[in-house]
């Protein structure tokens, strides 16, 4: 593992955040600035659930864990990509609950050089309990294992 | 929900592609409803200080446009998972192709994995990705 990581921080939680409920109002400005045409995503009613992407809106209390090298924390990234598992729709009145976890730290090498990638899963609930999704954000920093 | 039968489906097939302009006010309207006000998604002047070419699209929300595209295709609340990588930059008031292809069909969840991205007018691909996607 590079940058000497602890690999006891992979899995464990380092932050938990709980939103507000989530609107019809919401849903509906979400999935139409992407487009969307169908009624179960831009009509309210007992019908409508949130866009499949609608997940990536919500964010925890902070990015990274403290137990982070310091050297990873406090220099800029790049959001390489996301991955997203999706569960149980979101509908309006959920109140969504994120844990946090550092999911994996790993080393690349591409075209430009050494990479090195964190990636931090977001695990959603809603008030139930459900799975509603998890999210694994994909950070990117250049130029740090060389 | 999913309405595309999966007995219609095989790997190779080719998802319609979607080309449309994408504007600069799109952007700024995802931005709005995301809660995401950094000067690089609303205007082309803020995104120039922080360095970038012009406005650009915010990564969540080129996931946004390929969920929207598959369940086009393959009927709401079908994408299953979605992965996404970022390679470039996503500049808006351009025409951007989404296109994607069937890769690999599994009889036992009656779902397929679909290979998606999007590019520009000159081909160039700013995000590739991979979906499973539940069909009727």
């Amino acid at each position: 593992m590079p940058l000497d990581i602890d690999p006891s921080i992979l899995g464990r939680e380092f932050d938990r955040a709980e939103h507000e409920p989530v609107t019809a109002e919401a849903l509906i400005s979400f999935a139409l600035a992407l487009g969307e045409t169908h009624p179960c995503y831009i009509q309210a009613g007992p019908e409508l659930v949130a866009h499949p992407t609608y997940c990536v809106r919500f964010k925890g209390n902070k990015f990274f864990p403290d137990t982070l090298p310091e050297t990873l924390r406090f220099r800029m990234s790049f959001d390489a990509g996301k991955d997203i598992a999706l569960g149980t729709p979101i509908r309006p009145g959920d109140v969504i609950t994120i844990v946090s976890t550092l999911h994996e730290v790993y080393e690349k090498t591409g075209r430009t050089g050494s990479m090195i990638f964190v990636v931090v899963r977001f695990t959603m609930t809603n008030q139930r309990r459900e799975n509603v999704a998890v999210v694994d954000n994909r950070f990117m920093y250049k130029g740090l294992a060389e | 929900m999913t309405s595309r039968r999966f007995d219609d489906v095989f790997e190779g097939d080719e998802i319609e592609t979607d080309a449309f302009e994408h504007s600069k006010d799109r952007v700024r309207a995802y931005a709005k409803a995301s809660d995401i006000f950094f000067p690089r998604f609303t205007d082309d002047e803020g995104a120039r200080r922080e360095g970038l070419p012009g406005m650009i699209t915010p990564g969540n929300m080129s996931m946004g446009l390929i969920a929207t595209f598959l369940e086009r295709w393959a009927g709401p609340s079908s994408v299953r998972r979605l992965g996404t990588t970022f390679r470039g930059l996503l500049l808006p008031d351009r025409t951007i192709r989404i296109c994607g292809v069937v890769t690999q069909r599994d009889d036992a969840t009656r779902s397929v994995e679909v290979d998606v991205w999007i590019e520009n007018d000159d081909g160039e691909r700013s995000v590739i990705g991979t979906a499973t996607v539940a069909l009727s």
